[in-house]
């Protein structure tokens, strides 16, 4: 087991160095920031250009730049922003938390809707109230997560006035966000329990447990449940990237400065360092946690575990 | 159940990395303001932003200040005369005035101000370009200092009101370094740094001992909030009091909100589609004409700026000096257009690119209605669209446009010059097409001299040229748009939107 660990490891690794090296080069290849800086100046030369390009370091090949930052991360310094000079690690340090809080909450808020009505849907098929639950799915599947962000905006925040429409508060703040991100979430899990849950409660171990006697609900939650966790965790893993960077449509309209924001704001100026540094850290977390949910496996399905 | 108490958990664990926010929106005395960017530094000498003005001018003065009539008055200094055939300039000093970190503001900390902007550290952004004119800076005494020229800059004065000509604290900043200023500025004006969260917020208080008399509000938040959208939404639910990214399909909606008020006025961006006048169909200057004499300006303005715009000849608005209100645009003429285009022999169905930047959806709009009336006169325009970056940092600059580009410039200063030399004079940066002597001759000789009506007169003498050459369609000026709630008073109306908020007041 250690050894598999070490061996995902290594792995991880190899894929966040290719994720930045890929992502370093194209970001260069398509101009530069200097135009951005000098934007609204007055009379610019090339001169002046060169002057600024070689203050951030961009005079420097390719390859040069790319080890320098390498260099800097296996020092834990992230560099800085051409913008400004802020270190990237405060930024990150910043835009992180307030990404995990969304994302996390968005999750669980979105198992806590899907997993029992996706339960409740396989369990009575074909019913007034599985069709009205799948009707309910595809209707979140079909929303573009803005257009939920936006009229949930002007229903709350709006006509309202229960909720600020944008912005970094904990508490109020997070409830808008989070329930756009949930709904299309629960739409989408919704339907992998459906379908999990229908396969399991198919087979032999359930009928068995039935036939002994045992309370629907012990069956269900006990041993079918666990069957179902598993499609769905795989999908999370999934759905993790897609998450991490599905936030930054919801992130911008609700102006939360997550690591969505910053990532945006940092290939629109071209702001390398901050681009590589946010990069970094999502490939490294994306990798992670699906090394993570391999491992879980292990204890959800004692059968993969002993493998 | 294990899973509730795991839940809350991560729940306090996230809660516990991230800081409390605080963002009292009504707070008593408490204005808040939307801006679109955050610039990352509040150093004066990094960036060039609007926003950055827009902040720069309450934590921070320059010698002279620019009131919101665009006027120039005393700012730390409180009067200059021109020397020695105007070689050099005399400031006298302000008195009494100190830094928000205590030390005293004095010739010393104009000097170190300047020499830090001309020097290595200035060299690394953007503004020093714009103040090369100055040679040095000598302290006669503790409150006058000579400013020794090197060029003539009939426009230094004004220059001198904002930007890299903000004047910053010499021990604060050899104290604590560079890095740590940017982020944690100190300046002599209205309002005192609290704290700034990157993309976030900054947050400013009152200076009560600011030398022109402590600001009514108590205190200043800055927000940066990028989408337009979200900025009119906020304003309508009291979380910000000024927003200043207003889209003119939204006007409308905040003209009906009781609580709000719209303020659409003349301002310093003129929106342009130049020609490649080098090579090509265009490079003919009857045909530049024909094109202009093709597309109704006027119905642009009022249909798609829904006459949130003013019709213009040159590039600049009329509060611009050099400005020239007997310069009239070319009339909106179809019949005449195509019989020039006939007599240049350009055949009907020529295919033209027109090059533009696709995120801003009034200019798509724009764009759209210019291909249609150049399609009336039988010019097929393929209106293609790139992303600012690449538009900025490489299509112009290289001369990789189509024959028609989009562009815009504003220009702080209000002064003709600005826009002038830079998209007309030869070898200029954004200038990929003309050049020609003549022009670069007359650029020249505005700058070389501080004789208001003679320069009035060649800046005057350039646009009718440039006009006359048709070096671009001169679409329109596009108004100053913000929107502001009605607890906020005292709020004069401002061009260019650098408030200074020393007499606003709030509900």
């Amino acid at each position: 087991m250690p050894i598999y660990i070490l061996k995902r490891l290594f792995q991880a690794l190899f894929v966040v160095i290719v994720v930045t090296l890929l992502v370093s080069y194209a970001i260069r290849l398509s101009g530069d920031p200097t135009a951005m800086l000098v934007s609204g100046g007055g009379a610019i030369s090339e001169a002046d250009l060169q002057r600024i390009r070689a203050g951030l370091g961009l005079d420097q090949p390719f390859h040069m730049q790319y080890l320098n930052f390498i260099g800097g991360v296996i020092r834990g310094d992230f560099g800085k922003s051409f913008f400004g000079g802020t270190p990237v690690w405060t930024m990150i340090a910043q835009a992180l938390p307030a990404t995990l809080l969304l994302s996390f909450l968005s999750l669980i808020i979105s198992f806590l809707i899907s997993i029992p009505l996706g339960i409740h849907a396989a369990v009575k098929a074909g019913s007034w109230s599985d069709q009205i639950i799948r009707i309910f799915s595809l209707i979140g599947l079909s929303f573009p997560n803005f257009w939920l962000a936006i009229m949930l905006v002007l229903i709350f925040s709006i006509k309202f006035e229960w909720l600020p429409s944008s912005g970094f508060l904990v508490y109020q703040g997070l409830v808008l966000p989070c329930l756009t991100l949930a709904l299309i979430l629960s739409a989408v899990n919704l339907r992998i329990v459906r379908t999990a849950m229908l396969d399991t409660l198919s087979t032999q171990y359930i009928l068995v447990s039935r036939a002994k006697g045992l309370k629907d609900r012990v069956v269900l939650y006990k041993h079918a449940l666990r069957n179902c966790l598993i499609p769905l965790l795989t999908f999370v893993g999934l759905q993790f990237g897609d998450l991490l960077g599905g936030v930054v449509i919801v992130e911008r309209v609700f102006n939360w400065p997550g690591m969505g924001s910053l990532a945006f704001d940092a290939i629109s100026a071209r702001d390398y360092p901050v681009l590589q540094g946010t990069i970094t850290v999502l490939a490294l977390m994306i990798v992670l946690t699906n090394l993570a949910i391999d491992l879980a496996y292990g204890i959800i399905d004692p059968r993969i575990g002993r493998k | 159940m294990k899973l509730t108490g795991y839940r809350n958990l991560l729940f306090a664990a996230a809660l516990s990395l991230l800081p409390i926010a605080t963002t009292a929106a009504h707070a008593a005395g408490t204005l808040t303001v939307a801006l679109e960017t955050d610039d990352g530094s509040w150093d004066p000498i990094d960036t060039f932003t609007l926003t950055w003005g827009r902040i720069g001018s309450n934590l921070y003065d320059g010698l002279v200040l620019r009131g919101p009539d665009l006027k120039l008055y005393p700012g730390l200094a409180t009067s200059w005369q021109f020397l020695d055939d105007n070689k050099r300039i005399r400031f006298t000093l302000r008195q009494g005035v100190k830094f928000h970190d205590g030390e005293d503001f004095n010739a010393a900390a104009v000097k170190f101000t300047f020499d830090r902007l001309l020097g290595p550290e200035g060299a690394k952004g953007p503004q020093q370009a714009n103040y090369t004119s100055i040679g040095s800076v000598n302290v006669i005494d503790d409150y006058t200092v000579d400013f020794i020229l090197k060029t003539p800059d009939p426009v230094l004065i004004t220059k001198l009101a904002g930007y890299g000509a903000m004047i910053v604290p010499p021990k604060y900043i050899q104290e604590k370094g560079d890095t740590y200023f940017n982020l944690h500025p100190v300046g002599t004006g209205a309002f005192k740094f609290v704290d700034y969260k990157p993309k976030v917020s900054l947050t400013l208080e009152a200076n009560p001992d600011y030398w022109g008399g402590a600001p009514k509000l108590s205190g200043l938040v800055y927000r940066f909030i990028p989408e337009a959208a979200t900025q009119v939404s906020e304003l309508q639910s009291g979380g910000i009091d000024i927003a200043t990214l207003v889209p003119i399909s939204l006007i409308d909606t905040i003209k009906g909100d009781p609580k709000l008020e719209v303020e659409s006025i003349t301002g310093p961006d003129v929106v342009m589609l130049r020609f490649n006048s080098a090579d090509g169909l265009t490079k003919d200057p009857a045909v530049r004409k024909a094109m202009i004499e093709a597309i109704d300006r006027d119905a642009i303005i009022e249909q798609i700026m829904q006459g949130n715009a003013k019709p213009i000849a040159s590039l600049q608005s009329s509060l611009s000096f050099g400005y020239d209100p007997n310069l009239k645009p070319l009339p909106f003429d179809p019949a005449a257009a195509k019989a020039a285009l006939a007599k240049a022999g350009v055949k009907p169905g020529t295919n033209v690119e027109l090059s533009f930047i696709g995120t801003n959806a009034t200019f798509r709009e724009v764009a759209q209605t210019v291909a249609a009336y150049l399609q009336a006169v039988g010019i097929n325009v393929a209106l293609k669209s790139y992303e600012s970056n690449v538009y900025y940092t490489d299509l112009v600059p290289h001369g990789k446009t189509g024959p028609l580009y989009q562009y815009q410039w504003g220009g702080w200063t209000f002064d003709f010059d600005n826009t002038a030399y830079l998209l007309y004079h030869s070898g200029q940066f954004w200038n990929p097409y003309i050049k020609d002597a003549k022009l670069d001759q007359m650029l020249e000789a505005q700058r070389a001299t501080y004789n208001v009506d003679e320069r009035k007169k060649i800046l005057n003498q350039i646009a009718d040229y440039a006009a006359d050459q048709a070096y671009e369609i001169p679409l329109y000026n596009s108004n100053t748009l913000y929107a502001v709630n009605k607890r906020v008073h005292n709020l004069p109306p401002t061009p260019d939107i650098r408030f200074r908020f020393v007499d606003t007041t709030v509900e």
